[in-house]
């Protein structure tokens, strides 16, 4: 296999965003996660905390209309244009990792890709985002539910199968079980499996 | 009656709610809801076979009437002379775009005004209103916001502006004639009005609120189009509208074609050519000016929106024949207590505002029956009988501008801009449209008050 394309879809607090990092530098490729939401900024001109607000977000239903593929939504366009960015990346050959914008889907049919969903158990999560952002356990928890939420609308609304589906995905894999570190080791040995 | 009446009602509002939640794409919604009133309304309910075949009138396209009218006639259930000129306008603009011709023309006449911002800024405006006239705004303006932007990062001036004042003007012209936008096209083949009668009409307000309108953008948008940055114009470096064209032979042909849908347009109440038989034609002579791309040009049909409207005619003539409509037409008579004036107000700015949030095609297929049984009222008054007809294609068309989600141009206008990195929030896009729409619409309501009534 020539171009590899890690695609990591994950649940808020499962470390996900972490995997895909320590993913991207054993196999020694980009990583498109933040660098997207520049890149995007860079565009449009908008300021990437402006960007950051919008991205992985689901469009306001009221207020927006979609005609023959086009929409009004700054959110839907916003998320078009990460499709379109991570699209040519993959089509230019490129190897990379990829968090999130529904690349599973958007990126399917790349004989490269490796598609992999990161969940954890409930408590799991809530003890990490605890740590990261010290926060309370309650405050924990509605954070991860909105996150989680928000992604789950972003990406079911761009995509027709539902977010964490495991037909989505070559592999969903629970964080929670082997701890972050083994759960890394365990889809490396996976990929290179895939790899050949 | 009861159960028939409060089906009719349901289905109706759940198609509503359906397709501003944007969650099923619209055409299976009016297609579903249309399956519901056939067999809950007017087969479980109303019994009523007939109501069923009179709804569905595919007789229609077994009669004189549907391709060659001599008198004016109104018709009920769907409009298939609305689907059909649609559809046969649909092939003709793939043929046109498929020959580079839209990219040609916006280029030809940035070089005729020797690339001046300002030059092109209102000349893009007249271009919009114009080619909507025939046209449809999607199409419009998905091409003239395409090469704005790329004109804005070649001449280095900021597009929003230019990509905003185009929209409006493109839903501005899509009002002064029959065929400019779809709402007209119900309105004028319900109540048997020509392309003529439209541009008398309708198409007398919208040129005086085109020029307004140049008026009004030039000032509030001059400052933003004058860039800090601007150079001097170096023709040499910008794209020549020749390499726009992909296909010259197709090109002609295309540009020929164009010519003769207008003229047949404007000369259909004299020829007696319903917009059926002019669509029909203007398609075949498509097809067989692209003989080689004729699947390719089948293909590119927007076949959801035909399956739309036939979905959405159905709904409608289940409110139709449960007389649900005429309720509401009672309804706005009582209000506005038999005052005319009080009436086109009403139908006028209530269109408007509800094209401003939501599709205003269901609202104008919905409307047209309540117009025509208000029209007894108006006549018995004095007044001109389509004076309703004109305040609801106004309303419906130049209120979709008001917002990024009132209209179809907007949303893709919009989207373009978008794509491009020019992102367009509603309040950037309300901050100067909505007032720029209720200057036209207190324009049009004085154009009603002063000539009809």
């Amino acid at each position: 296999m020539s171009q590899l394309i890690i695609s990591v879809g994950r649940e808020f607090g499962s470390g996900g965003r972490v995997i895909a990092e320590e993913l991207a530098k054993r196999f020694d490729i980009p990583i498109y996660d933040r660098h997207l939401i520049t890149e995007i900024a860079n565009k449009t001109g908008m300021s990437p905390e402006e960007i950051e607000k919008l991205n992985e977000a689901p469009n306001s239903r009221l207020i927006s209309r979609r005609v023959r593929g086009f929409s009004n939504s700054i959110e839907d366009n916003i998320a078009e244009m990460q499709f379109d960015f991570i699209r040519k990346k993959a089509e230019s050959g490129e190897s990379f990792v990829v968090v999130g914008r529904c690349s599973e889907s958007k990126l399917k049919g790349f004989e490269g890709l490796v598609s992999l969903f990161i969940l954890g158990d409930m408590d799991a999560k809530i003890k990490r985002v605890m740590e990261i952002y010290e926060m309370n356990e309650h405050d924990a928890k509605n954070f991860i539910e909105k996150k989680d939420k928000k992604r789950k609308r972003y990406h079911n609304y761009h995509v027709h199968m539902h977010w964490g589906d495991s037909r989505l995905y070559d592999l969903s894999i629970n964080s929670s079980r082997l701890g972050i570190e083994k759960t890394i080791d365990y889809l490396e040995t996976y990929i290179r499996a895939r790899m050949g | 009656m009861l159960a028939a009446q409060i089906f009719a009602v349901v289905i109706f509002i759940a198609m509503f709610i359906l397709i501003v939640l944007d969650k099923i794409e619209r055409h299976y919604v009016t297609l579903g809801c249309g399956v519901l009133t056939l067999l809950i309304v007017f087969g479980i309910c109303m019994r009523s076979g007939t109501a069923i075949w009179n709804t569905i009138a595919v007789k229609e396209f077994f009669t004189k009437e549907f391709w060659y009218q001599v008198t004016e006639s109104e018709s009920k259930g769907i409009n298939w002379a609305t689907i059909v000129f649609i559809a046969g306008m649909m092939v003709m603009v793939e043929g046109m775009a498929k020959a580079g011709f839209f990219r040609w023309l916006c280029m030809r006449i940035a070089y005729l005004v020797k690339c001046k911002t300002i030059p092109i800024f209102i000349t893009f405006m007249i271009m919009s209103a114009v080619l909507s006239m025939f046209i449809d705004s999607i199409t419009v303006i998905m091409f003239l916001a395409a090469v704005t932007v790329e004109l804005a990062q070649l001449l280095k001036f900021n597009p929003i502006p230019m990509i905003l004042s185009e929209i409006f003007c493109a839903n501005l012209g899509g009002s002064a004639t029959m065929c400019g936008d779809p709402p007209n096209i119900i309105v004028g083949t319900s109540m048997g009005f020509s392309f003529f009668d439209f541009l008398m009409n309708t198409g007398a307000v919208a040129g005086i609120c085109l020029v307004i309108c140049i008026l009004f953008f030039y000032i509030v948008f001059r400052k933003e189009l004058v860039s800090k940055h601007a150079e001097k114009v170096d023709m040499t470096k910008l794209p020549k509208p020749s390499e726009a064209i992909t296909d010259k032979k197709g090109f002609i042909l295309s540009s020929i074609i164009f010519g003769i849908a207008v003229v047949l347009l404007v000369t259909h109440s004299m020829t007696h050519l319903t917009v059926a038989s002019i669509g029909t034609f203007i398609a075949i002579i498509t097809l067989i000016a692209n003989f080689k791309a004729i699947p390719e040009l089948l293909k590119k049909v927007d076949y959801k929106t035909l399956l739309f409207f036939i979905g959405l005619f159905i709904v409608v003539c289940g409110l139709e024949e449960t007389g649900i409509l005429k309720y509401i037409a009672d309804f706005i008579s009582d209000i506005s207590g038999g005052n005319i004036m009080l009436m086109v107000a009403i139908i006028l700015w209530l269109s408007a505002i509800a094209s401003a949030f939501v599709d205003n095609i269901p609202f104008a297929a919905t409307m047209v029956p309540v117009i025509q049984s208000l029209a007894p009222i108006v006549t018995a008054s004095g007044a001109d009988q389509h004076t309703l007809a004109w305040a609801l294609s106004l309303g419906t068309d130049i209120g979709g501008s008001a917002t990024p989600i009132g209209a179809s141009a907007n949303v893709v206008g919009t989207s373009v801009a978008a794509k491009n990195g020019y992102p367009i929030s509603w309040g950037r896009y309300c901050k100067k449209l909505a007032p720029a729409t209720v200057i036209v619409l207190a324009i049009s309501t004085v154009y009603l008050f002063v000539r009809y009534l």
